[in-house]
């Protein structure tokens, strides 16, 4: 009794040592400049000398009635939910036919790759890729003339988002197929043998055994999926412009605009509306990821 | 092969985009070597209690115009004895180092941009001090000032004054635009006196494999070239800035305005197929290629084109010619455009005496001529020589009868950038692409701007 009294007691002397430094360190490098970053939203600021000066919430209204950032905020929306559906069907269809496939590891591996390219190369790569240039076209528009079509200006900025869309799901379907895949590889395999037992098809098995029991794994990477595609930055950056200067605002994202405004391409710093803008961000994720948790939620299985 | 050749143009991308006024360094050149041989000039100033200073400098050290500063750093050392403390920071240098770095005592002394880039991101906080005492120090030779070396269009204008009145800039390198040509290629060019004898030299330049335009698309500011040019004609040095600040957009209602969008329209059909998709630096590249006749870029288009020649394995003894956009009919401004790099001497600099007599050592001749020998770029000392492919431009740049405006008459830094991106590129990409027609252009810029100013408060 007595050594278990003192052993509680030296855990709780231990407690604040090991939790102080770590709060210290988070309260420092994340909380208060996400709080700065709310604050300065409501003041007009170049950042190169001057003083912020309160503005209010004109840095939001300006925001509203600003086509740049309209245009930011419908792309971002189509990179989240039109790359999001497309990633996850993706990676679904190929947990389906991965877990019986032979060399299925390998294929894996192989879906992996385009994660480990840094997305600033990809775009540059995707950039050849989609050239337009009459008699010396790049790899899209050769097969695509190859086969007797047409060749498209896929990198005009009316057509770039869907470009940059498809795009991120070639690249980042691998990535989400990996987290699936280790989530089915946990199903016990008698599940799957009963019911090609019963007879069933590849897609019952899917609606019954696979996606009941991966349920939590899938919101965990619907999760991850809305962070990432809500900071897209590089790969429009890169493919849509010039890579030096902002590309034209048709194309932009959230992440394009925060750093237009914080480093804009000719002009003055305007971090106030660079914060709001940031601010903009975190509600947006918040509201998404709450949202994406509520149409998750389901009682864990056991199994 | 076509792996290596990905390689080579990914590598060419890259250090073409690192910017517009760059030039080719090549040490080989006679002139460039007689440059670097030649005996440093006596300075004009030199400072009495500083014993060093600071230089953020836009230039990377290895690219010609970072050379040529070198020199001159070496030089001004060598010659005064004061240390000069340089960091070679490159073009977001002002943005990213030194704005952050004015919330600081820690800022540099003397440091360079382009005027309208520092009067936004510098100025407009009140990060400078005056220089006009520069333009009255000595360069070198004899009893000439830089006031006297400098050509006044350089100078005296006013977006280069700060609130107080006072010139915050000392230029040492003018960036001109123009239609650009091989000569070799497109032979017997003369300056088209009307906007008729445009067109039909661009129709007469057309073949089956050879478009008369070329242009990079996704360059914003490339593609504003247009209809500025044509705008400033009608409205004269500050006109064009003057209806982009009205507040209700009514000033667009201009009939000028109206024709200069009518001419930049007719220019479309001229464009080469693929201009609105295309990757800078492709279609510049493309014009390098013989894909079309003409350009219009900034002055830096011969030598970034050549970087390019040369990497390809092109003969590049090709000589550029250039000619300006002709008066369109009813204009009544014979305008060129310039903006000026130069000089600029923080608010809180520690030693300002040192900083100011090295930017008036640069003006001297033996100095200055580095820019266009080594960078082949043009300078805003008429008594410079230029090369070959930037002599016509500089005639125009020097002609008195000229009217001198600043580079888009300023609209670049207008509400610190966003006009353009916000009202400004949408509605002229539009025009451009023939989605809006001119009156359609004209409308949409006359509303979106009175709703951007009542949104900036």
């Amino acid at each position: 009794m007595g050594a278990i009294a003192a052993h509680v007691g030296r855990k709780r002397r231990l407690f604040l040592p090991f939790l102080v430094p770590a709060m210290a360190l988070y309260v420092a490098f994340l909380v208060l400049p996400t709080l700065a970053t709310v604050v300065l939203s409501f003041t007009k600021w170049a950042g190169a000398g001057d003083t912020p000066k309160p503005n209010g919430v004109g840095n939001y209204q300006q925001l509203l009635n600003s086509e740049a950032f309209q245009f930011s905020f419908v792309n971002t929306l189509i990179y989240v939910f039109a790359g999001g559906v497309g990633t996850f069907v993706l990676a679904f269809l190929f947990t389906m036919v991965l877990r019986d496939m032979r060399g299925g590891k390998v294929v894996r591996a192989i879906l992996f790759f385009p994660n480990i390219v840094a997305p600033v190369a990809l775009g540059m790569f995707l950039g050849f890729v989609f050239k337009y240039q009459p008699h010396k076209q790049g790899l899209a528009n050769f097969i695509l003339t190859e086969l007797g079509g047409t060749a498209q200006k896929f990198l005009a900025p009316d057509n770039v988002t869907w470009v940059v869309t498809a795009s991120l799901i070639w690249a980042s379907s691998g990535f989400f197929i990996t987290i699936l895949m280790a989530a089915v590889d946990n199903i016990p395999p008698y599940l799957y043998e009963d019911s090609d037992l019963a007879g069933a098809s590849p897609w019952q098995k899917f609606t019954n055994i696979t996606l009941p029991l991966t349920w939590d794994v899938i919101g965990v990477a619907g999760v991850l999926w809305t962070i990432n595609a809500l900071k897209i930055f590089e790969l429009v950056f890169v493919l849509a412009g010039p890579g030096t200067y902002s590309p034209p605002n048709r194309a932009w994202t959230l992440g394009i605009f925060v750093f237009d405004r914080t480093f804009g391409s000719n002009g003055t710093p305007d971090f106030g509306a660079a914060c709001a803008c940031a601010v903009a961000m975190i509600v947006l994720v918040s509201v998404l990821v709450v949202a994406l948790r509520r149409l998750m939620r389901r009682d864990a299985l056991q199994y | 092969m076509p792996v290596k050749r990905t390689m080579a143009v990914t590598l060419a991308v890259g250090l073409v985009v690192a910017g517009c006024g760059t030039g080719t360094y090549d040490p080989e050149t006679p002139e460039a070597k007689a440059y670097f041989a030649a005996p440093c000039p006596e300075p004009g100033v030199k400072p009495a209690s500083d014993k060093e200073f600071t230089y953020w400098s836009m230039w990377t050290k290895d690219e010609p115009q970072g050379k040529v500063l070198g020199k001159a750093v070496r030089c001004f050392q060598e010659k005064t004895g004061v240390k000069v403390k340089v960091q070679w920071l490159g073009r977001k240098g002002y943005s990213q180092n030194l704005g952050p770095a004015l919330n600081t005592d820690n800022v540099p002394d003397l440091f360079d941009q382009d005027v309208t880039k520092v009067a936004a991101a510098i100025v407009t906080p009140g990060g400078t001090q005056s220089v006009e005492d520069v333009y009255a120090m000595k360069v070198g030779e004899g009893d000439k000032t830089v006031r006297d070396v400098l050509s006044p269009s350089s100078i005296d204008f006013p977006q280069n004054k700060d609130k107080d009145g006072n010139n915050f800039l000392v230029p040492y390198e003018t960036l001109s635009s123009a239609w650009w040509f091989n000569r070799d290629q497109t032979k017997n060019v003369q300056q088209p006196k009307t906007m008729a004898e445009l067109y039909s030299l661009f129709q007469s330049s057309q073949t089956k494999d050879r478009s008369a335009v070329s242009q990079d698309g996704d360059i914003s500011f490339y593609n504003m070239y247009f209809f500025t040019q044509l705008a400033e004609r009608f409205t004269g040095a500050g006109g064009l800035y003057a209806a982009a600040s009205d507040r209700s957009g009514q000033s667009w209602r201009n009939p000028g305005l109206l024709k200069a969008a009518e001419e930049t329209a007719k220019l479309r059909p001229f464009f080469i197929d693929g201009w609105d998709a295309a990757k800078f630096p492709q279609n510049q590249q493309r014009w390098a290629d013989g894909d079309a006749s003409f350009l219009y870029l900034g002055s830096w288009a011969p030598s970034e084109v050549r970087e390019y020649l040369t990497k390809q394995g092109v003969d590049t003894k090709v000589t550029f010619g250039s000619f300006q956009f002709p008066m369109p009919e009813g204009a009544t401004h014979d305008i060129v455009e310039q903006i000026t790099i130069g000089f600029g001497v923080t608010k809180k600099a520690k030693h300002p005496e040192a900083a100011k007599a090295f930017a008036a050592y640069f003006l001297n001749k033996e100095l200055l001529r580095g820019i266009p020998d080594v960078a082949s770029n043009l300078v805003p000392r008429p008594d410079v020589d230029v090369p070959e492919d930037l002599k016509s431009l500089k005639a125009v740049l020097d002609d008195p009868a000229k009217e001198h405006v600043l580079q888009y008459d300023g609209l670049e830094s207008l509400a610190g950038g966003r006009w353009t991106t916000d009202v400004f590129d949408p509605a002229n990409l539009a025009l451009l692409k023939g989605q809006l027609t001119p009156q359609q252009f004209i409308d949409r810029l006359a509303s979106t701007q009175a709703t951007f100013w009542r949104n900036q408060g």
